[in-house]
């Protein structure tokens, strides 16, 4: 499949589960919307496990300037206090508009499941169209030994009382991705 | 606590109970409709029946090898620091899980859904140890704080209106909430339930796939929970069934594709998490994460062994086979389930929590075949239904006399039909002349059963009238063999008539077997598999099929019994095979013939566009697998066919089912007819004649204006004069 075939079926699928997604390009963009989702949502606090210290530092100065605070690991002291969390994905996959993201790192776990607001950006070289073509890769991770690989496709939801469906039951409430091309 | 009921008298009072429920169906309702429309969406462009053979046979060559998985994912989890544990009986899961908990130091527990645990009744067994349990699933959370079971596999407060939830949480958090805001409500829970997780030492799930190649566990959830309950705690505790073991990431990958969809019509799940090992865990003295695996036998070893019922381990828990059962759909699942319920329930109750609990609930199956019909792992869920009550009914040694009585009558073709004639002789005055319809019921039918008149038998049984009517065709273009069915041969005739006028004009010759007795579906129905064979072997002497170029059924339920159960039925008679292929090669319903073999045309019929609603039998349908042909008959036979909602939902007789459960049987009978009388249509079509049987008696009792019709009669009054 070519790659803007790919970004759309990634858009539609993911739009259908109630993810955000739009295209950005290169992190300085990723950073910028970051911050205004934040700002927009009243959060106060932002984590972000996966940025390269040269990035981490912009979010640092884009933060201060708006009056954010940059959370930084260990998380699990603020584990109530989480509002975004930017991280990376590892894969996307097309077929179903799902995130792969390896997370054996603890604080990307509580980044991702215990933040209000879960924004990933994903280059887009990494969208697959589906499972079957990232299987290898998954095994190969399964037998690398201990690991934590989690599929997100949509934000949390439940249909458990009257099967009304209602997002953001126990993990984030929203979630943003970012299809990042190069600039 | 869950109370299934042990024994008939128990079990209908809590069916008329349940059966009072209006939410309860309603909300069931609701549900059936839109699960079918979002499943066939998310099945769009999918060879759905390749994806479930190449499972099931995935599943099927798995539990040939079980012990082998285990060791090869205890191998696998341990390598990564896990510890993994089999446990033989529920018992000792919880047990060990217990354990782990002291030698922990655990004092709160936090649970993420697992069917498992409902099965070993773990959180009674770890809160009557001081252990304090909080179940995280909202559905889970729930009917924990109302202290009952699930009412479903996948939904598990289906059972709840928002006004109980809602009335429920204002108690909890003792802080008003509006009855009517769902989206408050699951915002009382996130709040609530926060800090559970955050201070939990120990987290318990289940695992929908445990993976033996890299020894990994694959959990699918929506709300995000089980994220949470494994990764915040520094124990977490995994309880499995062995059934779930899959060898490698493709078995479970494919499981994947369908569980989601065949469960709730999503492509995927919010969240599916693979855990393989010991990960990061800053809870934990050690960094690491406290990771055991439970793995739970509880008969599974033996049942993988079983011939008959292994199947029923292929079960993935997708829930599907409730949301299509028109049972469930009445009474809901604390009454047809014990805690694994519709059709699976129905099986795994008696093998996972025995024989007490299983004895009355597993007689509630109509035979609909609409569970295995969506079940994505091909389980023959009715069948082995009925098998489960045959061991029951082994198990205990005695038998009902209806059982003995039937099985002694019907062994002998002969003494049945002078049965039903004498019968028929002697129902003289009960019978409503006119009308055909008994005028009272027999004293022995309750209040319960006044539901739908009850036919007369004719007068005549078309047996008797054959040789009299028999036309002799000259240089016949086909040869075919009727085999009419109890109803047809005593009970209806003229529907057997209108086959022999439709036929006569096509140089068709038809007979009439003499030797052919009942097909021996309601010997099935009442687990009398032997009387049931004898009955097979008869039939397939008397109908000498080599004999003819068709054998024609106005039955469906007859056609679809001779057609799959015979095979099973006749599998140990090796010297039958032939003459049973051929039966089957050449059995078809009275639709099919006409359009497919006899291409009618519209020119031979008046085409008076009479409003016409159409019945599809469970058996033409699913059984036979025939769903254009009857409707292309009526189409082409001057018909004005007028689709109806749900066609293909049982009408509620199921035989022998509407008497033992009158109330059921008149509630979806009810429903079905409703939705007939708002097409506007002035006949009902249907080909079975035990469906005309049903509806026609509802009808009649409704005094509804709607003519019930076998296809074929209709179909033969329209036929332009020769
Ligand atoms: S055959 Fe029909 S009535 Fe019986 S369990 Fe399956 S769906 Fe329910
Ligand atoms: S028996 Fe089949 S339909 Fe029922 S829950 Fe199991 S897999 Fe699903």
């Amino acid at each position: 499949m070519e790659q803007t075939e790919l970004m759309d079926r990634m858009k539609e699928k993911a739009g259908l589960v109630q993810a955000l997604v739009s295209t950005v390009t290169g992190m300085e963009e990723v950073l910028g919307r970051t911050v205004g989702i934040t700002l927009g949502q009243g959060g106060k606090t932002i984590v972000a496990p996966g940025l390269d210290p040269e990035n981490l530092q912009r979010l640092e100065d884009l933060c201060r300037a708006a009056g954010l605070t940059v959370l930084y690991p260990p998380f699990r002291p603020h584990l109530s206090a989480i509002h975004t969390a930017l991280t990376p994905a590892d894969w996307a996959i097309a077929e179903t508009g799902t995130l792969v993201l390896d997370s054996d790192s603890e604080d990307l776990r509580i980044a991702t499941m215990l933040s209000e607001t879960h924004v990933a950006w994903i280059p887009v070289s990494r969208i697959v169209p589906d499972t079957a073509a990232l299987s290898a890769r998954l095994i190969e991770k399964m037998k690398s030994g201990p690991g934590y690989l989690a599929f997100i496709t949509g934000p949390s939801r439940t249909a458990d009382i009257e099967r009304v469906l209602a997002i953001g039951v126990h993990g984030p409430q929203e979630l943003h991705i970012l299809m990042m091309e190069e600039p | 606590m869950i109370q299934t009921a042990k024994d008939m008298k128990t079990y209908r009072k809590k069916i008329k109970a349940a059966l009072k429920n209006k939410f309860l169906r309603k909300a069931l309702d609701n549900f059936a409709s839109s699960y079918k429309a979002s499943r066939a969406k998310a099945f769009e462009g999918m060879d759905l029946s390749a994806l479930k053979g190449e499972i099931a046979q995935g599943k099927d060559q798995a539990l040939t090898v079980l012990e082998d998985l285990y060791l090869r994912f205890k191998t696998g989890a341990e390598a990564s620091g896990a510890v993994v544990h089999l446990a033989k009986t529920a018992e000792e899961a919880n047990e060990i899980i217990a354990r782990i908990a002291r030698d922990n130091k655990v004092t709160s527990i936090v649970k993420s859904k697992s069917m498992t645990a409902e099965e070993t009744h773990l959180n009674d067994h770890l809160e009557a140890r001081g252990f304090q349990v909080t179940e995280t699933d909202l559905g889970e959370w729930i009917i924990q704080l109302r202290h009952e079971g699930p009412s479903h596999m996948v939904m598990p407060a289906i059972h709840l209106s928002r006004g109980q939830v809602g009335t429920l949480f204002s108690d909890v958090t003792k802080t008003p909430v509006d009855l009517e805001d769902i989206d408050r409500m699951v915002k009382v829970a996130r709040k609530e339930l926060r800090p559970a997780f955050l201070s939990a030492d120990m987290g318990i799930s289940g695992a929908n796939m445990a993976i033996a190649e890299t020894g990994t566990l694959g959990i699918i959830s929506n709300e995000g929970n089980a994220r949470l309950t494994t990764t915040l705690p520094r124990v977490h505790v995994a309880l499995v069934g062995l059934d779930k073991l899959v060898p490698d990431l493709a078995a479970a990958l494919r499981i994947l594709r369908v569980l989601p969809r065949n469960a709730t019509g999503q492509a995927l799940t919010s969240y599916v998490t693979w855990i393989t090992g010991a990960v990061e865990c800053g809870a934990s003295a050690t960094g690491k994460k406290i990771l055991h695996i439970v793995f739970l036998d509880n008969s599974r070893l033996e049942l993988a062994r079983d011939p008959v019922f292994s199947e029923a381990l292929r079960c993935i828990r997708c829930g599907a086979c409730s949301n299509v059962c028109p049972v469930y759909g009445k009474v809901g699942g604390h009454t047809l389930g014990h805690v694994y319920i519709g059709a699976i329930g129905l099986i795994l109750t008696y093998f996972y929590h025995g024989k007490d609990n299983a004895r009355a609930i597993v007689k509630n199956c109509l035979n609909c075949q609409a569970c295995k019909s969506v079940c994505p792992v091909n389980i023959d869920l009715p069948f082995l239904i009925k098998q489960v009550y045959r061991r029951i009914l082994a198990d205990e040694g005695s038998k009902p006399v209806k059982n003995t009585i039937l099985s002694a009558v019907m062994k002998n073709r002969r003494l049945f039909h002078t049965l039903l004639r004498t019968a028929s002789a002697l129902q003289g005055p009960l019978v409503k002349k006119e009308a055909g319809v008994l005028r009272h019921l027999p004293f022995v039918f309750g209040k319960a059963h006044d539901f739908r008149t009850l036919p007369a038998l004719a007068e005549k049984p078309f047996r008797d009238q054959w040789p009299e009517i028999r036309p002799r065709i000259q240089n016949p273009r086909f040869r075919v063999a009727l085999f009419g069915g109890c109803v047809v041969d005593f009970v209806s005739p003229e529907q057997a008539l209108a086959l022999a006028r439709l036929l006569a004009p096509h140089r068709v010759q038809m007979e009439y077997p003499p030797g052919q007795s009942c097909c021996g579906l309601p010997a099935m129905m009442m687990a009398e598999e032997e009387t049931a064979a004898e009955v097979a072997v008869q039939n397939l002497e008397a109908l000498e099929p080599w004999r003819y170029d068709y054998i024609l059924v106005l039955c469906a339920s007859c056609g679809s019994h001779m057609k799959e159960g015979y095979s099973r039925l006749l599998a140990g008679k090796p010297e039958l095979a032939e003459k049973l292929r051929s039966l089957q090669d050449k059995l078809m319903d009275f639709s099919s013939f006409m359009v497919k073999v006899l291409k009618v045309r519209p020119e031979d019929f008046i085409q008076n566009q009479r409003r016409v609603a159409y019945h599809s039998p469970c058996h033409l349908c699913r059984g036979l697998g025939v769903t254009q042909e009857p409707r292309e008959l009526l189409r082409t036979a001057g018909l004005d066919y007028a689709p109806c909602k749900d066609e293909d939902i049982c009408c509620g007789f199921g035989g022998s089912y509407s008497l033992e459960f009158p109330e059921i049987s008149a509630e979806i009978l009810g429903q079905k007819l409703d939705h007939v009388e708002a097409t506007g249509a002035d006949v009902l079509v249907t080909d079975c004649p035990g469906c005309v049987l049903q509806l026609r008696g509802g009808m009649n009792k409704r005094k509804g204006r709607v003519q019930v019709r076998h296809i074929a009669e209709i179909v033969a009054e329209n036929l332009k004069a020769p």
